[in-house]
C-alpha cells in the first residue's frame, strides 16, 4: 500500500499567492463584447419602451403605458401572430426540403459530398439584396413565370396572375429559397456524425430500412433539425428587408412595424422599443424550449 | 551757391534711398501682416466636408447639377450626403446622432423644426441668389419673422396612371380607392395618407381632424388597403413596379410622371377635383454647424437660375427660383410655373403643420400594419 502510494503521481502544486487568471482573461472579453453590444443596448431600449429615455424633451417619467398600449392592441398583436404563421411556415417548409438534401449529401457515400455541398452554398457568394431583387424579374406580372404563362396560353397577358410578387406567397418564397443552405448545413452535420453501426446493427437485427431511418436516423438527427428551424425561424420572424422588397401590402411583417416606429413614422422610439423587445422575449422564450430538444436524441429499442 | 539742378538731383537721391526704405518696411511690414491675417483665416476657416441630410436624388445620385457651382468654388469642402426617407427619418436620424450641417424637410415641417430647438434661422444676406426666390414661398419659409427655410423645390402630390389601362370615373383622390383596380395600386407611405384620405371624405380641416374624423379616415384606409398592392417610400420602388407594369395608378409626384413619361408609357398626371396637396422643399441650417458658410453657399448654388432650370427640366418639379423656366412648354403647363402662387389656393391645398402629428403617424401606422 506504502508502494502503490508512493508510485501515485505527484499532485499538481499551486503557488503561493498567484491566482489562476486564465479563465477570467479567456472569458472576460467575450462577456465584455456581450455587456457592451448586447446588454446594455438592451437596457437602453427596454428604457426607451417605459419613458424613461425619449425623443420628446421635457420632463419623463417611468410608465408601462405603452407596453399597456401594446397588449391590449389587436393590430399589433394580430401582425405578430400573421408574422409568426408565416415564419413557422417557411421554416417548416425548408427543414422539409432541406433533409433530404442533407441526408443525401451525408449518407450516400458519395466522394463529391463536399463539392455538392459547396454547390449548395454557392449562392451566398453574392449579394443577399441581388438574390432578393433577381424574384423580382421572375415573379414580376410580366416576369418569366407570367411570360411563360402567357406563351403557353394559360393566362392572358391582361390577366397575369398579380399574386406571385408583392403579397405574403412571395415573401415566403424568397425567404425559403434565402434559408435553404442554412437549414441543410446542421442537418448534415448531424447526420454525418452519425454512428454508423447503429444503422448496420439495425439491418442486421432485421431492421427494413424505413424502421432504421424512423428509430435511429431521425431520432439522432434531432438536435440539428431543430437547430435548423431555430436557425430560420429566429431571423425571419423579425425580417424586414425581403418583405419591403417584394412583400407589398399584405407581405408587411411585424420587422417593418419596428422599423417604420423607429424610422420613417414619425419616430415613435417607445412603441417601436416595445415591439423590439416583446419579440426579443419570445424568441428567447422559444429558444429555451427548443434547447431541450438540441440534445442527443435516444434511440428506441423496441 | 548751389546749382539748382545738382539739389534737385541730392534731393532725388535722398527721396529715391527714403522711398526705398519705406518700400522695403512697407513690404516688410505689409507681408507680417498679411501672415497675420492669413493665420486668422486658417483659423476661423470652416474645414471638412459639407455633411448634406437630403432625399435620394438630389445627391451624387443624379443631383449633381444642382450644386456643381458650390463644388467647383469649393473642391475642398465637397458635399458628403446621407438619404432621408422623409422628415421623419431625418428627425430619426438627427436624434440618433447625425450632425449634418444642413438638410431639407417641406413646408408642412418648418414650425416643427423651427420650434424643436434644432435648427437655427439662415442669414439671406449670405445667398446672393435669395432675391430672386418666390416671395411668397419665402414667406412659408419664416417662423417668428425669422428664415428658417430657404425654399428650393416644389410640386405635388396628386395621382399617376396609365391612360392605356385605366379610366378614372372622375377626376378624383378616389382613384386611389377604386375597387376596379384591386392590386394595381400604389400609395405612398406617410402620413399624409391620413390627409388625402381626409381630402376625399370631405373632411373641412385635413390636416386639422378631430379624432373622430381621424378614426374615420383610418378606418377607411384599413377597409381600402386590400387595393393598394404596394405602399412606396422609395421613387425607384415605385418607377420599378410602374415601369413594369406591376402598377397602373399610384399616388405621386411630378418627377415620376416625367420618368414614366422618358419610359414611353401612356401616363396622365391628374389634378384631383379635392386639390393637390402641394409642398416646397425648405433647407434647414442646423443648429451649432461648424460650416454655416459652406452650408449657405450650397444653398445659394441651389437657389441660383441655372440650377433651377435644370430641376425643372430634369426632375419636372418647380423651382422657387423665379427666373427658371423649363424647355418644355408641357411641364410649364402642369407646373404652372407662370403663376406665382401654384401652390396654394385656389390651385392646390399647401402642405402645412400638423399639430397633432404623432397621433396622425400613430393611426398610419396602424393602417400598414393592420
Amino acid at each position: 500500500m506504502a508502494v502503490a502510494e508512493a508510485r501515485e503521481p505527484p499532485a499538481p502544486r499551486r503557488r503561493r499567492g498567484r491566482l489562476d487568471l486564465t479563465t477570467p482573461t479567456l472569458l472576460g472579453l467575450p462577456l465584455a463584447w456581450l455587456v457592451v453590444f448586447f446588454l446594455a443596448p438592451i437596457a437602453i431600449v427596454a428604457a426607451y419602451s417605459l419613458d424613461v429615455y425619449s425623443l420628446d424633451p421635457g420632463p419623463h417619467s417611468l410608465t408601462l403605458q405603452a407596453w399597456h398600449d401594446f397588449l391590449h392592441s389587436s393590430i399589433y398583436l394580430r401582425l405578430f401572430w400573421k408574422s409568426v404563421k408565416m415564419s413557422l411556415a417557411v421554416s417548416a417548409i425548408v427543414v422539409v426540403l432541406a433533409y433530404p438534401l442533407a441526408y443525401y449529401l451525408a449518407l450516400s457515400g458519395t466522394k463529391r459530398k463536399y463539392v455538392l455541398l459547396l454547390l449548395l452554398i454557392a449562392p451566398f457568394l453574392t449579394s443577399y439584396l441581388l438574390r432578393v431583387l433577381a424574384w423580382k424579374v421572375i415573379l414580376g406580372d410580366h416576369g418569366v413565370i407570367n411570360s411563360f404563362l402567357f406563351w403557353t396560353g394559360v393566362r392572358s397577358p391582361d390577366h397575369p396572375v398579380s399574386q406571385l410578387l408583392y403579397s405574403r406567397f412571395a415573401v415566403m418564397l424568397v425567404l425559403g429559397y434565402i434559408w435553404l443552405p442554412f437549414v441543410a448545413l446542421p442537418i448534415f452535420v448531424s447526420l454525418e456524425s452519425l454512428d454508423r453501426r447503429l444503422l448496420e446493427a439495425a439491418s442486421d437485427l432485421g431492421a427494413s430500412r424505413l424502421q432504421a431511418f424512423r428509430k435511429i436516423t431521425l431520432p439522432l438527427s434531432l438536435p440539428g433539425v431543430v437547430a435548423a428551424f431555430l436557425f430560420v425561424f429566429i431571423p425571419t420572424l423579425g425580417e424586414f428587408i425581403t418583405p419591403s422588397l417584394v412583400g407589398g401590402t399584405s407581405g408587411y411583417m411585424y420587422g417593418n412595424q419596428i422599423v417604420d416606429l423607429f424610422g420613417t413614422g414619425f419616430p415613435d422610439w417607445q412603441t417601436g422599443s416595445v415591439l423590439a423587445l416583446f419579440l426579443l422575449g419570445v424568441v428567447a422564450a422559444l429558444t429555451v424550449v427548443f434547447a431541450r430538444f438540441l440534445q442527443p436524441g435516444q434511440v428506441s429499442a423496441d | 551757391m548751389d546749382n539748382p539742378e545738382a539739389t534737385e538731383r541730392r534731393l532725388s537721391r535722398e527721396q529715391l534711398l527714403k522711398l526705398a526704405a519705406a518700400a522695403g518696411g512697407a513690404t516688410l511690414l505689409g507681408s507680417r501682416i498679411e501672415a497675420g491675417r492669413a493665420a486668422v483665416d486658417w483659423v476661423n476657416a470652416e474645414s471638412g466636408r459639407l455633411q448634406v441630410l437630403d432625399w435620394a436624388g438630389y445627391g451624387n445620385d443624379g443631383g449633381q447639377a444642382m450644386f456643381a457651382s458650390y463644388v467647383k468654388a469649393h473642391p475642398g469642402n465637397k458635399p458628403q450626403f446621407t438619404v432621408m426617407g422623409n422628415e421623419s427619418d431625418a428627425l430619426a436620424k438627427l436624434h440618433a446622432g447625425l450632425h449634418p450641417d444642413l438638410f431639407r424637410p417641406y413646408v408642412g415641417w418648418v414650425k416643427y423644426f423651427a420650434t424643436s430647438g434644432l435648427v437655427q434661422p439662415w442669414n439671406p444676406k449670405q445667398i446672393p441668389n435669395f432675391k430672386q426666390l418666390n416671395p411668397f414661398m419665402v414667406k412659408a419659409g419664416q417662423y417668428g419673422g425669422k428664415q428658417y427655410g430657404i425654399p428650393a423645390d416644389w410640386g405635388f402630390d396628386a395621382i399617376l396612371y396609365r391612360s392605356d389601362k385605366v379610366h378614372p370615373k372622375a377626376k378624383s383622390w378616389g382613384l386611389l380607392f377604386d375597387d376596379r383596380y384591386k392590386g394595381k395600386i400604389a400609395w405612398f407611405d406617410d402620413l399624409n395618407m391620413l390627409v388625402v384620405a381626409g381630402l376625399y371624405l370631405g373632411h373641412p380641416r385635413p390636416w386639422r381632424q378631430s379624432n373622430a374624423e381621424l378614426k374615420k379616415s383610418q378606418d377607411f384606409l384599413i377597409k381600402k388597403k386590400k387595393l393598394a398592392r404596394l405602399i412606396w417610400s422609395s421613387e425607384t420602388a415605385l418607377w420599378e413596379a410602374f415601369g413594369s407594369g406591376d402598377i397602373w395608378i399610384a399616388y405621386a409626384w411630378p418627377n415620376d410622371w416625367v420618368q414614366m413619361k422618358n419610359k414611353k408609357l401612356k401616363v396622365v398626371y391628374m389634378r384631383p377635383k379635392e386639390k393637390p396637396v402641394a409642398w416646397v422643399g425648405m433647407f434647414m441650417l442646423l443648429k451649432g454647424t461648424p460650416r454655416p458658410k459652406l452650408a449657405h453657399a450650397y444653398v445659394n448654388a441651389w437657389s441660383s437660375k441655372r440650377s433651377a432650370a435644370w430641376l425643372e427640366n430634369n426632375y419636372g418639379y418647380g423651382h422657387a427660383n423665379v427666373l427658371a423656366r423649363p424647355s418644355s412648354s408641357d411641364l410649364l403647363k402642369a407646373l404652372q410655373l407662370t403663376n406665382p402662387k401654384a401652390v396654394t389656393e385656389p390651385a392646390a391645398h399647401l402642405d402645412r403643420d400638423i399639430p397633432r402629428r404623432a397621433v396622425y403617424a400613430r393611426a398610419w401606422e396602424q393602417v400598414k400594419a393592420s
